[in-house]
C-alpha cells in the first residue's frame, strides 16, 4: 500500500492526518462488499420437560407420585375392591373400566376437568438438589421479587448456576414424566409420525454464523411434514412452510462460539402430544442452543415462566394420559399452583406461572416465510381446525 | 456353416455351428429333432429327476486361504471356505490349476475369467457374448419337461446381474424379489400336488390358444433380415413356445413329489448392495428355489450371489468388497487382507446356508444334494491382481451317482475348459468337445465321472 | 446507373450468389442402414401403453432390460433378443392390460362398440375393436389374416368361458405380445428399387425419434393414405411433430440413453455415510437433470453448450436436501438458480452427474472423470490392463486421505498415468461434490483442493471446469454424433461420417440449437435411407472356409 506524502502548508500532523485517511479509503474500496446477512433454521426433531433423575430416585424420598388409580382403588369399598381384583391382583386398567377412576367426583365429575371436587393426597414433589434450567428470577436464593414468588431454587448439575425449575419440582417424581415413563417420549413420537406440533427456529441477520452479537430469532409453528432417514432421524435441509396466524413470536439474541443465546421475552410455542393440541404461553422465555460446527443440526434448552393456566389447559387435555403417567389431578392442580413462583397476580398476590426448562434437539432446515396470499390463509387455518385447536 | 431352409444339417454341425461362437440361424424344427425328447412322464415309480445349477460369487477367494491339499487328491477346506467342509467329502470337488488360456488376447478384468469359463471362448469384443453359456446347453437337454426351463436369480437386486446367456446373444435376467420370485412359481400358475384333486383349467388352454396364434405371425416378419436378425426372431419364437410349454405342463396334472411343499411367503422388495441384504436376498431366494426343485418347477437354476468385481459393502464403509480386494493393505502380521478376507469368507458361508437347504429336502434315498450337481464359478483367482491363472472352481452334489466327490482336481495347467466339458458330459449333453482355440478341449476329467 | 456498373454489380451477385451455394456445406447422403429389427424399449412399451389405452392402465411389473452394448440402448436394441423369463413378462403384462382395459371402469372409454350379448362372442365388435387397437400397436392396419386370428381368439374364449369381454381379453393378449407390435420392422415397399421404406416404417422411425412412442393415429392414417411416401407429406408430418409439445418426451428419451440414466436403477447409496440419500433422491435428481435439458434447449431454445456452465435448474424438496438449499415449492417442482459464483455450474455439477457416477460410500474423481470423458465428449477411455500392480496401494494410512493424495499413484506411476491423466484432472475439480452429491469444502478434514484441467484449459475450481467444458469443441460433436447414431440406431459401421460432420456444421450454424438440429436430421432423406444386405451365396461362402 502506498502513501504519497502531502505536504500542508505548517502540521505534519495533518499530513499524516491525510495519509491515513487515504489508506483507510482505499482498504474500504479493496475490501470484499459485507455479505448480506444470512439465516439460520432449525427444525425441533425432538423436546421435553427438562427431568433431572439419578439412578435410586434420591430427588423423591417419598417415591414416585402417587396414581389417580390406585387412590380410586384405595377409595372403593372391600365388596367393590373384590369385583376389580383377580386372584389377588388387581385387573388390567383397560379401557372400559378408565373412566371409571377419574369419574370419581361426588356427582361423578371427572376429576381431571374439576380438580377442586375433590381433595387428594399432596402430590410427591422434587426434593432434590440439582436441576436443569436457568436462572429466571435473577436472586441466588429464590426470595421474592417484582416477578416472582419466595420458591426453593435448584443447583444445575456442573454446580454453577441458581436454576429455577418449579415445573420439574411439581413434575419431577411423576412416573411418565421420567426417563422410563410414557408421555413425553409417546408425545415426541406422535409430533414425528403426524409432523404435527412442529416447532421451527429462524435466525435472521446472522452475519457469522459462530459468533454474531445481535440476531433475531422466532419461533413458528411448521406446516410441512417431515422427512427422516432410514435410521430414523429428520433429513437436516428440508424446507419447512409456517402455519400462518399463529406464534412467530421474535426474540432478540446472539451467537458465541456457536452458542446461540436469547433475551428474556414472552414466547408461546405449540404443544402436540398424546392426542391434545395446546398452546404453552411463556414470559421471561430465553432460549440456549449449541448448534453443531458443520452446522446441520444443534440441541439445547428453552427455559421461562409457563403459565399455569395454558400448563393446566395441556394437563387436561391429555386426561386420558392419567392411568399411564400416574398422577392425580385434583393433586398436581393444588401442587401447581402452591409451587408457581412467577408474575404474581396484582390482586391476589398468587404467582400464576411456573418457572420451567425443556431440553431439544433440532436440525438444520430452511423456513419458507409466509408470502401472504388469501387462499393461503384457507388452506392453513382448516388444518388449524383440523389439530383441533 | 450355411444353413438353409431345406437342407438338414447333423446334430453334429449345428451344435458345432451353435458352439463354436457364431450366431447361427437355427430353424425351430430342427431343434426339436435335436434333442430328446424325454424326462416328461410323471408317473409313480419314474427315476428321480436330474438337476444342474450353477452358484456364482465375485472375487474368488484369497490364494492359499481356500483349501489345503493332503496327499493325493484328498484336500480340505480352511480359513475363507471353512463353512464348506461338512459337505466335502460327500459332495464336493474343487477344481484348481485350470487356467484361462488368452492365446494372445486381452483380459478385461472381472469379465474374461467367468466368460471363458462359462462359454468355453475367451471373449474379444467386451459387448455381446461369444457363445451360449454352458448352463443353456444343460438346461436344453434337463429343461424339457418342466414349467421352467431354467431359473435365474440373484442377491444383488440387479436383473442384469445373471450371467446365463443363450442363443443370439439373448440373455437372461435374473429374478430379483424373493415376493415376485415366489408369486411366479407359487402364484396362480402352480399346481399344488397336495391341493387334491385335479381340474385342468379351461383359461389356461386359452392362454395356450393365444400362443399358437401367436406362432403363425412368423412368416411376415421375416422376408428382409439378414441372418443375426432371423437369429433374434427364432429366439423369440423359442420364447414363445417355451411359455407354451410352461402353461402345457401347468394344465396338466402336477407330479407327485415327496418333499414338495408351499413356502411362506417372503418379504417383498429388492436389496441394495449392502450385505446384510444381500445375504438376506440370497437366503431367501434360495428358499423359494429350493422347493421349486423339490416341486419340479425346474431343473436347471443360475443362483448369483456376488457380480464379478463384487460390489458388496459393509453399511457404514466407503470400500467396497471390490475396492478393498485392490486398496486394502495387507496385514504384516496375518500376511493377508483382513476385511476382503471376511467378505470372501460371507460368500462362502452363503454357499453354505444354500446347500444345507438343499440337503433339508428327502428325495428317495438321499436328498436333493445327491440327485443335483452345482457348478460353482467366480471371476478371478487373485483378485487384486485380476489374475485369471488357476481360477478356482466346485462341484457340488453327486447329480443322482453320475458324479463321484471330495476330490481336489488339480489341472497342471490345463484349460478351464475341461471342467465345464465335463460338467455338460456329466448332465447327458451330447457334447464330445467344447471351447474355441486354446480352451477348445475333448478330455473331461474322467476322475470325477462315475 | 452506367450500363458497365450494372454490369459488373450483376456478375458480383451471381459470383457472390454462386459462391454462396458452393461453399455452403452440402448434405451428404448416406449410404443407409440394413432394416432394421428393433425391440421396444421398457420406456417405449409404457408410453405406448399410455397413449392407446389412458394412463388408468396400470402396467404391474417391469420388463427385462435390454442390455447396453454399444454407446446407446437404442442401438442395442436393435440387436437385442427377447429370452425366455423376458417374453414371459411380456405375456404376463399384456394379460394385465387386457383385463384392465375390458374391465368395467373403462370398457366405455375404451371399447368403440357393445356385443349383442355379453356371454357369447360378437366377431363383428371384437373385429372392430380388435382392428382398432391392432392398428395403433402393430402401427399399421392390420391384415386380414392377422384380424382374423385375433377375431377367432376372442370368439373361442367367450364361447368358451361365456363372457365376451374375457373372451377379448385372449384377442387383445394375442397383439400385445406379437411380434409386430414388439418389434419395431423397417418393412419396405414393394417393387421398388432402391429399396425404400414404406410409409409405416417411416411413420415409426419419425414418431420414436421425436416422441418416443408409437405413431398416432393421425401419422398412420397418413402413411396408408400414401402421403409419406412423398417428400411434401413427410416434411408436413415432421413438422407436426417436432411443433408439439410431446417433443419433450423424445429429448427426454434421448438424453436417458445417451447419459446412461438406466444406471439410476437401483442408485443406491450408503444409509450411514449419506442418511440423505434414499431412492426419492435417486429419482429426483434423474428428474432434476432431464428437466433442466428440456427447459434449457426445448423451452428457452438456447445454445446446448449452456448446459455445461448454467446456474439454472429446478428442485424438489427431496433435491433441497441434498444442494442444502430452500425450495419454493415443498410439493411439486420449481425452477432454482444458482447464485453468481457458485459452485453449481452445468449438468456435470447436478447431482444426477456427480452422485450416479460415485461409490456408495464416497466420490470418485476417476468415475467422474470418465464419465465426462464418454458421454459428454465421447471420447473412449481404455479398460484397465489386467496386469495392474497394487502394491502401491499397501499403505495402511492410504485409506484416509483426501481423494486427491489417495489418487497420486495414478498419476505418478507410468502404466496407470496414461489413462488416467484423461480422468483425473476432471474429477478432482468435481470433488465439491460428495458421493450423494451434497456440497463441501473438506475432504478427511483437508480442505479441497478442485484445481484441475481439460484438454490443455487449466482451472483452479469446478466453475474453471464448467467454462472449460462449455468451450470444448467435442461437446457438440459428440452431441450430434449420438442424435445422430440414436436416430438411425445405428453406429459408425453402418453410419456414415460425413453426414454427422455435415450436421455438426448445421448444428453450428444454427448456434447449437437442438430444434434444428433434430429438423435437420429427419428432414433429412438420410434419416430413412436403407440398403438391403448382401446375401452370399452358398458356393461363395464355400470357397470363404
Amino acid at each position: 500500500m502506498k502513501h504519497r506524502a502531502v505536504a500542508l502548508p505548517g502540521s505534519k500532523q495533518s499530513a499524516a492526518y491525510v495519509v491515513i485517511v487515504a489508506c483507510a479509503l482505499m482498504l474500504a474500496a479493496c475490501a470484499p462488499a459485507p455479505k448480506a446477512p444470512a439465516k439460520l433454521a432449525f427444525v425441533v426433531e425432538a423436546w421435553r420437560t427438562a427431568v433431572y433423575q439419578t439412578e435410586y430416585m434420591e430427588e423423591c424420598p417419598d417415591g414416585i407420585a402417587i396414581g389417580n388409580d390406585e387412590i380410586w382403588f384405595d377409595s372403593l369399598s372391600p365388596a367393590e375392591k373384590d369385583k376389580w381384583t383377580t386372584g389377588g391382583t388387581q385387573q388390567v386398567l383397560d379401557l372400559p373400566r378408565r373412566p371409571q377412576s377419574y369419574l370419581r367426583g361426588p356427582q361423578q365429575e371427572d376429576v381431571c376437568w374439576s380438580p377442586t371436587a375433590v381433595v387428594d393426597p399432596p402430590m410427591r414433589v422434587v426434593r432434590g438438589r440439582y436441576s436443569y434450567g436457568m436462572n429466571l428470577d435473577g436472586t441466588t436464593d429464590g426470595s421474592p421479587t417484582p416477578k416472582s414468588c419466595a420458591h426453593g431454587k435448584f443447583t444445575d448439575p456442573d454446580g454453577k448456576v441458581a436454576v429455577d425449575n418449579q415445573l420439574y419440582r411439581l413434575m419431577g417424581c411423576v412416573y411418565g414424566y421420567r426417563d422410563k415413563g410414557y408421555l413425553e417420549h409417546h408425545a415426541n413420537r406422535e409430533r414425528q409420525d403426524e409432523s404435527q406440533g412442529i416447532i421451527l427456529i429462524d435466525v435472521d441477520g446472522v452475519d457469522d454464523a459462530r459468533n454474531d452479537p445481535a440476531v433475531q430469532v422466532r419461533f413458528f409453528l411448521s406446516a410441512t411434514p417431515l422427512y427422516f432417514d432410514t435410521a430414523g432421524h429428520i433429513v437436516p435441509f428440508s424446507t419447512y412452510e409456517t402455519v400462518r396466524g399463529r406464534f412467530g413470536d421474535t426474540v432478540k439474541g446472539r451467537i458465541v462460539e456457536g452458542v446461540l443465546e436469547t433475551d428474556p421475552a414472552d414466547v408461546t410455542l405449540p404443544v402436540y402430544g398424546n392426542d391434545a393440541a395446546a398452546d404453552m404461553v411463556f414470559r421471561d422465555f430465553r432460549i440456549r442452543m449449541e448448534i453443531a460446527q458443520d452446522g446441520t443440526r444443534a440441541k439445547g434448552l428453552w427455559a421461562g415462566y409457563q403459565t399455569v393456566e395454558s400448563f393446566w389447559d395441556y394437563i387436561q387435555k391429555v386426561q386420558h394420559n392419567v392411568p399411564v403417567g400416574q398422577y392425580s389431578c385434583p393433586a398436581m392442580y393444588v401442587a401447581a399452583h402452591d409451587l408457581a413462583d412467577g408474575y404474581p397476580d396484582p390482586k391476589t398476590g398468587e404467582c400464576t406461572a411456573l418457572s420451567s426448562a425443556f431440553e431439544f434437539e433440532a436440525a438444520a432446515a430452511f423456513i419458507k416465510l409466509p408470502s401472504g396470499s388469501p387462499s393461503d390463509e384457507e388452506r392453513l387455518a382448516k388444518q388449524l381446525t383440523m389439530a383441533g385447536r | 456353416m450355411t444353413s438353409t431352409r431345406n437342407s438338414r444339417p447333423t446334430r453334429r454341425s449345428v451344435l458345432r455351428g451353435f458352439l463354436g461362437g457364431a450366431a447361427v440361424s437355427v430353424g425351430l424344427p430342427l431343434f426339436d429333432a435335436l434333442l430328446n425328447d424325454n424326462g416328461t412322464a410323471y408317473a409313480a415309480g419314474a427315476p428321480l429327476p436330474l438337476r444342474f445349477g450353477t452358484w456364482f460369487w465375485g472375487l474368488g477367494h484369497t490364494p492359499g486361504r481356500g483349501i489345503e491339499a493332503l496327499s493325493g487328491r484328498d484336500y480340505r477346506f480352511i480359513a475363507e471356505c471353512a463353512a464348506l467342509e461338512p459337505f466335502r467329502a460327500r459332495y464336493i470337488n474343487y477344481f484348481s490349476g485350470f487356467n484361462t488360456l488368452l492365446d494372445g488376447a486381452a483380459s478385461r478384468v472381472h469379465y474374461t475369467g467367468w466368460v471363458a469359463a462359462k462359454c468355453g471362448t475367451v471373449p474379444v469384443k467386451f459387448s455381446g457374448m461369444p457363445a451360449p453359456t454352458l448352463d443353456t446347453f444343460v438346461a436344453d437337454q434337463l429343461g424339457r419337461g418342466t414349467r421352467f426351463k431354467s431359473l435365474e436369480l440373484s442377491s444383488t437386486g440387479n436383473p442384469k446381474d445373471s450371467l446365463s446367456y443363450g442363443a443370439a446373444g439373448s440373455h437372461n435376467a435374473a429374478e430379483v424379489s424373493p415376493l415376485k420370485f415366489y408369486q411366479r412359481i407359487f402364484g396362480s400358475g402352480f399346481r399344488d400336488p397336495a391341493s387334491g384333486p385335479f381340474e385342468p383349467d379351461a383359461r389356461t388352454l386359452l392362454r395356450q390358444s393365444v400362443l399358437s396364434a401367436v406362432t403363425e405371425d412368423r412368416k411376415d416378419l421375416e422376408r428382409v433380415l439378414g441372418a443375426a436378425d432371423r437369429a433374434r426372431l427364432d429366439q423369440y419364437f423359442t420364447s414363445v413356445r417355451e411359455l407354451e410349454k410352461q402353461l402345457e405342463i401347468s394344465a396338466a396334472a402336477p407330479p407327485s413329489m415327496e418333499s414338495c411343499r408351499l413356502p411362506a411367503t417372503p418379504p417383498d422388495g429388492a436389496p441394495t448392495l449392502a450385505i446384510e441384504e444381500v445375504q438376506a436376498a440370497h437366503d431367501a431366494l434360495a428358499r423359494i428355489l429350493v422347493l421349486a426343485l423339490a416341486c419340479d418347477q425346474t431343473r436347471v437354476f443360475n443362483l448369483l450371489y456376488s457380480q464379478a468385481a463384487s460390489e458388496i459393502r459393509a453399511r457404514g464403509t466407503t470400500f467396497t468388497h471390490h475396492i478393498l480386494s485392490h486398496e486394502e493393505p495387507m496385514d504384516v502380521n496375518l500376511g493377508y487382507k483382513v476385511q476382503t478376507a471376511w467378505f470372501n469368507e460371507q460368500s462362502f458361508a452363503a454357499l453354505a446356508r444354500f446347500l444345507t437347504m438343499l440337503g433339508e429336502v428327502r428325495e428317495g434315498d438321499g436328498t436333493l444334494l445327491d440327485h443335483l450337481l452345482i457348478l460353482a464359478q467366480t471371476d478371478t483367482s487373485d483378485s487384486k491382481t485380476h489374475s485369471v491363472i488357476g481360477i478356482p472352481s466346485l462341484t457340488i452334489g453327486r447329480a443322482g451317482g453320475r458324479v463321484r466327490a471330495g476330490m481336489n482336481v488339480a489341472g497342471n495347467g490345463g484349460p478351464i475348459s475341461r471342467v465345464g466339458l465335463t460338467v455338460m458330459q456329466a448332465m447327458g449333453v451330447p457334447v464330445s468337445e467344447w471351447g474355441t482355440r486354446s480352451l477348445r478341449t475333448a478330455e473331461p476329467l474322467a476322475e470325477i465321472m462315475a | 446507373m452506367p450500363a458497365s456498373t450494372a454490369r459488373r454489380l450483376a456478375m458480383l451477385v451471381a459470383a457472390a450468389a454462386f459462391c454462396i451455394a458452393a461453399c455452403a456445406p452440402k448434405e451428404p447422403q448416406v449410404r443407409g442402414n440394413r432394416p432394421q429389427l428393433r425391440l421396444l424399449t421398457e420406456d417405449q412399451y409404457r408410453n405406448i401403453i399410455q397413449d392407446v389405452f389412458g394412463p388408468q392402465i396400470a402396467i404391474g411389473g417391469a420388463l427385462d432390460p435390454i442390455l447396453r452394448e454399444e454407446d446407446l440402448v437404442a442401438v442395442s436394441a436393435g440387436r437385442a433378443t427377447v429370452s425366455a423369463s423376458g417374453f414371459e413378462k411380456f405375456a404376463t403384462l399384456g394379460e394385465g392390460i387386457a383385463r384392465q382395459v375390458v374391465d368395467p371402469a373403462n370398457r366405455d372409454l375404451l371399447i368403440p362398440c357393445r356385443p349383442r350379448r355379453a356371454d357369447a362372442r360378437d366377431d363383428a365388435c371384437a373385429a372392430e375393436t380388435l382392428g382398432r387397437v391392432g392398428k395403433l400397436l402393430y402401427r399399421r392396419p392390420l391384415s386380414g389374416a392377422e384380424l382374423q386370428r385375433a377375431v377367432e381368439t376372442a370368439g373361442a374364449g367367450a364361447a368358451r368361458v361365456g363372457d365376451f369381454f374375457e373372451g377379448l381379453t385372449y384377442g387383445l393378449s394375442l397383439l400385445l405380445v406379437s411380434p409386430h407390435f414388439l418389434f419395431i420392422a423397417d418393412s419396405l415397399r414393394d417393387e421398388v428399387s432402391p429399396p425404400a421404406l414404406t410409409g409405416y416404417a417411416k411413420a415409426a422411425r419419425l414418431s420414436f425419434f421425436l416422441w418416443n412412442t408409437t405413431p398416432d393415429e393421425a401419422l398412420i392414417d397418413a402413411a396408408t393414405r400414401g402421403e409419406l411416401d412423398d417428400r411434401s407429406g413427410l416434411e408436413r408430418e415432421a413438422e407436426r411433430l417436432l411443433k408439439s409439445p410431446r417433443l419433450v418426451n423424445g429429448v427426454r428419451a434421448l438424453f436417458s440413453d445417451m447419459l446412461q440414466f438406466e444406471k439410476f436403477v437401483g442408485l443406491s447409496k450408503d444409509t450411514e455415510i449419506y442418511p440423505a440419500f434414499d431412492p426419492q433422491v435417486a429419482q429426483d435428481a434423474r428428474e432434476q437433470l432431464l428437466r433442466t435439458i428440456t427447459w434449457h434447449l426445448l423451452d428457452q431454445d438456447e445454445d446446448y453448450r449452456r448446459l455445461f456452465d448454467t446456474r439454472v435448474t429446478f428442485m424438489s424438496s427431496a433435491l433441497g436436501r441434498i444442494y442444502r438449499v430452500p425450495v419454493e415449492d415443498t410439493v411439486g417442482w420449481s425452477r432454482y438458480e444458482f447464485p453468481a459464483g457458485d459452485m453449481r455450474a452445468g449438468i456435470q455439477t447436478l447431482a444426477g452427474f456427480v452422485a450416479l457416477h460415485s461409490h456408495p460410500g464416497r466420490s470418485s474423481p476417476t468415475i467422474r472423470g470418465r464419465a465426462v470423458r464418454e458421454l459428454l465428449l465421447c471420447q473412449k477411455v481404455p479398460d484397465p490392463p489386467a496386469n495392474t500392480d497394487f502394491s502401491k496401494f499397501n499403505e495402511p494410512a492410504a485409506t484416509n486421505l483426501p481423494a486427491r493424495d489417495r489418487l497420486k499413484v495414478h498419476s505418478t506411476d507410468a502404466t496407470c498415468a496414461g489413462c488416467h491423466r484423461l480422468t483425473d484432472p476432471i474429477g478432482f475439480a468435481l470433488e465439491n461434490f460428495d458421493g450423494a452429491g451434497q456440497p463441501r469444502t473438506r475432504d478427511q478434514g483437508a480442505a479441497i483442493d478442485a484445481s484441475g484441467a481439460l484438454d490443455g484449459t487449466e482451472f483452479t475450481d469446478v466453475r474453471g471446469l464448467s467454462g472449460a467444458l462449455s468451450e470444448h469443441p467435442s461437446i457438440p460433436a459428440c452431441l450430434v454424433q449420438r442424435v445422430t447414431s440414436y436416430a438411425l440406431a445405428g453406429t459408425g459401421e453402418s453410419f456414415d461420417m460425413p453426414w454427422a460432420n455435415y450436421l455438426a456444421e448445421v448444428f453450428r450454424r444454427d448456434g447449437y440449437r437442438l430444434r434444428p438440429l433434430l429438423a435437420s436430421i429427419v428432414g433429412s432423406p438420410n434419416f430413412y435411407a436403407v440398403e438391403l444386405p448382401v446375401v452370399q451365396t452358398a458356393a461363395a461362402e464355400e470357397s470363404h472356409r
